[in-house]
């Protein structure tokens, strides 16, 4: 048996069998029970080595090869694969609460099974393919099959398309400088072309505009999961191209380039952020400066770096799954998410309007709650570096603040005299509690993450170290 | 441990009450149940005093590489004077409702949990732990409000103070990242001098001071258990920071300007504190006057005494809030409470007045210092005359026998706190003080006082005065503010539609082009 059947061809094959299914909460367990052992295997079986149970014994190989081509799972992936798999299980779970099991499980379980085969294959330039491929995926999980494909949607296509060609053609550069190590006529034409897939890969400003859009059109908690997957990988690919090439890891330029297309991010989302009106959008431009910060911790020296880089994951994907949940709702009982239209509505759905603005506040960095601890560090450990940087960040950072407070004066904002009630079901009551405790509960005791993240920069041999 | 055991009792006290409404709503014992755990609290805080000072330190945030603090209480002369005060308000708070017909064992509940939360500010002992509580209470408070309120004017100013408050947080969070920049860790007991200014400006933020604004100028006057323990508290918790403002650090350019703004503060606060029909509608004034003095002695490098006019905000203030009942024999009980007030030799905030001998800027600001500063402390005395010698909502003479008892109690235990902390309350409570300056400001109250009862009842609010309202209360400014904002945001809205409209494609590969064009050379 080998790794890559288990974490990539078994939920592959899963998505297809749930695809038919239509009861809501029989797709949702079936998922989120798959995705939680896929978790615990990968957080507990051994690769490469035999597994002796009595007279049985089970060797899980980490190669597989497919027409020449190798999908490679290793001991060192394991933490990646259970972090990918336990937050796939966090998404699918809450599904079920809010009815979106159906439309976004099979879509959702095939786009992960894809985007770890992208972290997998060898040559890795065939992740861009398969890259490609969930992207192309998350099409009919964006788009209502009863509404138009929105400019949203369109944008992503097209940004994420236009960073295929730019990688595999610098890939086929890299080659040369493999083989050519000294012609930096190369090196730089290379170089460019990465910075420009990248670009469009990691939508970084100009490139991002498609983010707030999809969150203004697409359906919240679908678009919430698609900002968490495809960043993340995009960034793991990046940290991939990074771990692989000495000389781009070596370039004395690379911190600056980061420094700068992080900060812009931060800058870009959180300035914007500052004067929207619109709920989903406001989501949209978290998840930039998102991409910023993450984009700035690896731009601090050392190991440093890579760990704060892994540390902001746990809290990003519990706020972006609890914001999404929380919006979706919202969206639910209103005609729009326009914050014309969702004035007062926290007597009617107080649950929804707290996760929301909680989740809000986590990405915010305000304190006690998950963003923080993160944040502080990350503030810290810039500030050492570079004034001028932190400065930035912060000014990124009061932007959603600025943002967060509009929010909650609109959603607490009392037209009439109404009062207060509950509109939200159980499940979608008892999921954003937990949410909200979930948060709070990271905010105070970060540590109990680390076990978990700890591991993860061994996943990159050489930027681990 | 001690630190942690009265902040437990008056969450357990909390939780048994939650509980036994849940389960028994009939249940008649709620009172004894949490008056028990009142009083179990206060003994637990003066336990405190058999080792001061103690820490308590949750365990270190891993990975030590980026997380150099991790929430630590500190018990010391600073913190237990306000641990001492919210301890015995939240006593006086249960004692004296015996009063009040409607009281609702969920509202004493969720009184525990903010004094709870008060005991973890005010024993913070770095700003880390600092703002974490600070934003539990004020999560605490917005909730509690935006439950209350019911108009929108309303929720748009309980809005306006929790936007205030966590500026005040990001402040703190602003002087750490600034520390860091100078090779320093913050720490209360080691303030750069770069930083120290940012802790003043976040404590007067959130206390309304600095700059000088008032939210809930129109807030639910009704509660008068549960809603002044969560205005007292929410003070307490930004007052104890201005007593760990080392003297050096606040030694800087803008300290004139800083005390001029604070004066403005205290004296609209003390005018319109004595002109308020009664003392639940001027507590909004009470909290900022006594907030300017404790922000205007921390300026001039007094950090004990802002304790003192913290303490006497939470201890004096209570004291009149609570006073519902009211009984002719009971007017020695609160001149015995404006006694704390007076700054007057041996009283809680005879330091209230002194100087620190490192402090340089004396010379050029104190003529200015004291003609602001003491009107400012005699409309306060005033006013808080004029209060508590109104008839009140109730008589106490027509209670029964048991609840003119408890009562009293209730309303004495806070001014017996004064006079205690004000002799033993922290290293120099107990001095004489600058004593013609608090002889001053009582001859000059009592002129006041007597005044108001003459005129004041006249006085109607006219459009001038309304209109200078206006100008103190800096609604100017935050109108420039907001039509600045509004601009900024048709700018931004011009950027968004450029980039997200049909030629957004094309304008993005134009940005890159420039950008690149102008970064490439450099990185080169």
């Amino acid at each position: 048996m080998s790794a890559a059947l288990i974490w990539i061809f078994l939920p592959f094959g899963l998505a297809l069998i749930l695809g038919p299914l239509r009861n809501e909460r029989l797709t949702a367990g079936l998922a989120s029970g798959a995705s939680f052992i896929l978790a615990l295997t990968a957080w507990l079986l051994p690769l490469d080595t035999a597994i002796r149970a009595g007279t049985f014994s089970l060797k899980i190989a980490s190669s597989l090869e497919i027409l020449g081509r190798y999908l490679i799972l290793n001991s060192a992936d394991r933490p990646l694969l259970t972090l990918i798999y336990a937050t796939t299980c966090f998404w699918f779970t809450a599904a079920a609460a809010i009815k979106m099991a159906q439309r976004l499980i099979p879509l959702g379980l095939g786009i992960t099974a894809l985007l770890v085969a992208s972290l997998a294959v060898e040559p890795f330039l065939y992740a861009a393919l398969l890259i490609e491929m969930a992207v192309l995926l998350a099409v009919p999980l964006l788009s209502p099959p009863d509404h138009a494909p929105a400019r949203g949607l369109f944008r992503f296509l097209i940004f994420q398309t236009l960073a295929m060609p730019f990688i595999l053609f610098s890939g086929w550069l890299l080659t040369g400088i493999e083989a050519n190590p000294g012609d930096l006529a190369l090196v730089m034409q290379a170089a460019v072309l990465l910075g420009l897939g990248f670009t469009f890969l990691l939508a970084i400003f100009p490139f991002n505009t498609w983010i707030p859009l999809l969150t203004e059109e697409a359906p919240p908690y679908s678009a919430g999961f698609i900002l968490w997957t495809f960043p993340t990988t995009a960034l793991l690919f990046a940290l991939g191209f990074l771990d692989r090439y000495s000389w781009l890891r070596t370039a004395p330029q690379l911190p600056n380039i980061l420094i700068i297309a992080g900060l812009l991010m931060v800058l870009s989302g959180g300035l914007l952020a500052a004067f929207q009106r619109h709920l989903g959008r406001l989501l949209g431009y978290a998840v930039i400066v998102e991409g910023g910060f993450s984009l700035l911790a690896l731009s601090l020296s050392g190991t440093t770096g890579l760990n704060l880089f892994f540390l902001l994951l746990i809290p990003r994907v519990f706020s972006l799954g609890i914001w999404s949940f929380s919006i979706s709702i919202l969206k639910e009982h209103s005609p729009s998410l326009r914050f014309s239209e969702v004035k007062g509505l926290m007597r009617t759905l107080p649950f929804a309007a707290a996760g929301a603005l909680l989740a809000h506040m986590s990405l915010a960095g305000v304190p006690l709650l998950a963003g923080f601890p993160i944040r502080q560090a990350l503030w810290e450990g810039l500030a050492r570096q570079s004034f001028g940087v932190a400065f930035g960040v912060l000014i990124g950072s009061l932007g959603l603040l600025i943002g967060l407070i509009r929010s909650l004066a609109v959603l607490c904002m009392v037209p009439e005299s109404r009062r207060w009630e509950a509109r939200e079901s159980w499940p979608e009551r008892i999921f954003l509690t937990l949410g909200a405790l979930a948060l709070i509960i990271l905010g105070l005791f970060p540590q109990w993450a680390t076990p978990l993240l700890v591991r993860l920069p061994s996943v990159f041999e050489h930027l681990g170290q | 441990m001690l630190i942690l055991l009265p902040i437990l009792l008056l969450i357990l006290t909390a939780l048994t009450l939650v509980i036994l409404r849940l389960a028994r709503p009939t249940f008649k014992y709620s009172w004894l149940i949490a008056s028990g755990g009142a009083i179990l609290a206060l003994i637990a805080v003066f336990l405190w005093q058999l080792r001061l000072p103690q820490t308590l330190a949750l365990p270190a945030w891993q990975l030590q590489a980026f997380f150099f603090y991790s929430p630590t209480w500190l018990a010391d002369s600073v913190s237990w004077p306000y641990a001492l005060s919210l301890t015995a308000l939240a006593l006086a708070i249960i004692l004296t409702s015996v009063v009040r017909a409607k009281v609702n064992p969920m509202a004493w509940a969720g009184m525990f949990m903010l004094t709870a939360l008060g005991l973890l500010a005010v024993t913070a002992e770095n700003p880390l732990t600092l703002v974490l509580a600070w934003t539990a209470l004020d999560l605490m408070e917005l909730v509690s409000m935006l439950l209350s309120v019911e108009s929108e004017e309303q929720s748009e100013g309980v809005v306006v103070a929790f936007a205030a408050r966590l500026a005040g947080t990001g402040l703190v969070i602003w002087a750490s990242i600034l520390s860091v920049t100078s090779g320093t860790w913050l720490s209360f007991s080691n303030v750069p001098a770069r930083a120290g200014i940012y802790f003043l400006l976040a404590s007067g933020l959130r206390l309304g001071v600095l700059p000088l604004h008032l939210p809930y100028r129109h807030e639910n006057t009704l509660r008068r258990g549960f809603g002044s323990s969560l205005r007292l508290v929410s003070a307490a918790s930004s007052l104890v920071l201005l007593a760990r403002i080392p003297a050096s650090a606040v030694n800087t350019s803008l300290t004139p300007y800083l005390l001029t703004l604070a004066a403005l503060a205290a004296l609209y606060a003390g005018w319109m504190w004595l002109r308020a029909s009664d003392e639940l509608t001027g507590r909004p004034y009470w909290l900022l006057g006594m907030a300017s003095l404790a922000v205007a002695a921390s300026l001039r490098a007094n950090p004990t005494g802002s304790i003192a006019w913290g303490v006497a905000l939470l201890l004096g203030g209570g004291y009149l809030f609570l006073n519902s009942a009211r009984q002719r024999s009971l007017i020695w009980l609160s001149l015995f409470a404006l006694w704390g007030l007076t700054a007057l030799p041996f009283s809680l905030t005879a330091s209230g007045w002194s100087m620190h001998s490192t402090y340089s800027g004396g010379a050029q600001i104190s003529a200015l210092f004291w003609i602001l500063f003491l009107p400012a402390q005699a409309l306060l005395l005033a006013g808080y005359f004029r209060h508590s010698s109104n008839v009140g909502e109730t008589s106490l003479e027509s209670q029964p026998p048991w609840v003119k008892v408890i009562y009293p109690l209730g309303l004495l235990l806070l001014p017996l706190s004064q006079v205690l902390l004000g002799l033993w309350g922290w290293e120099g409570a107990r001095q004489v003080g600058v004593w013609w300056a608090a002889l001053t400001a009582l001859a000059l109250g009592a002129g006041l006082a007597w005044l108001s009862t003459k005129v004041l009842t006249r006085l109607t609010s006219s459009d001038a005065t309304s209109r200078w309202g206006d100008v103190l209360r800096l609604n100017w400014l935050y109108r420039g503010a907001w039509g600045m904002y509004r601009s900024l945001g048709q700018v931004s809205q011009v950027i968004t539609s450029t980039l997200e409209g049909d030629g957004g494609v094309i304008w993005s590969f134009i940005i890159l082009l420039l950008a690149l064009s102008l970064l490439i050379p450099g990185i080169r």
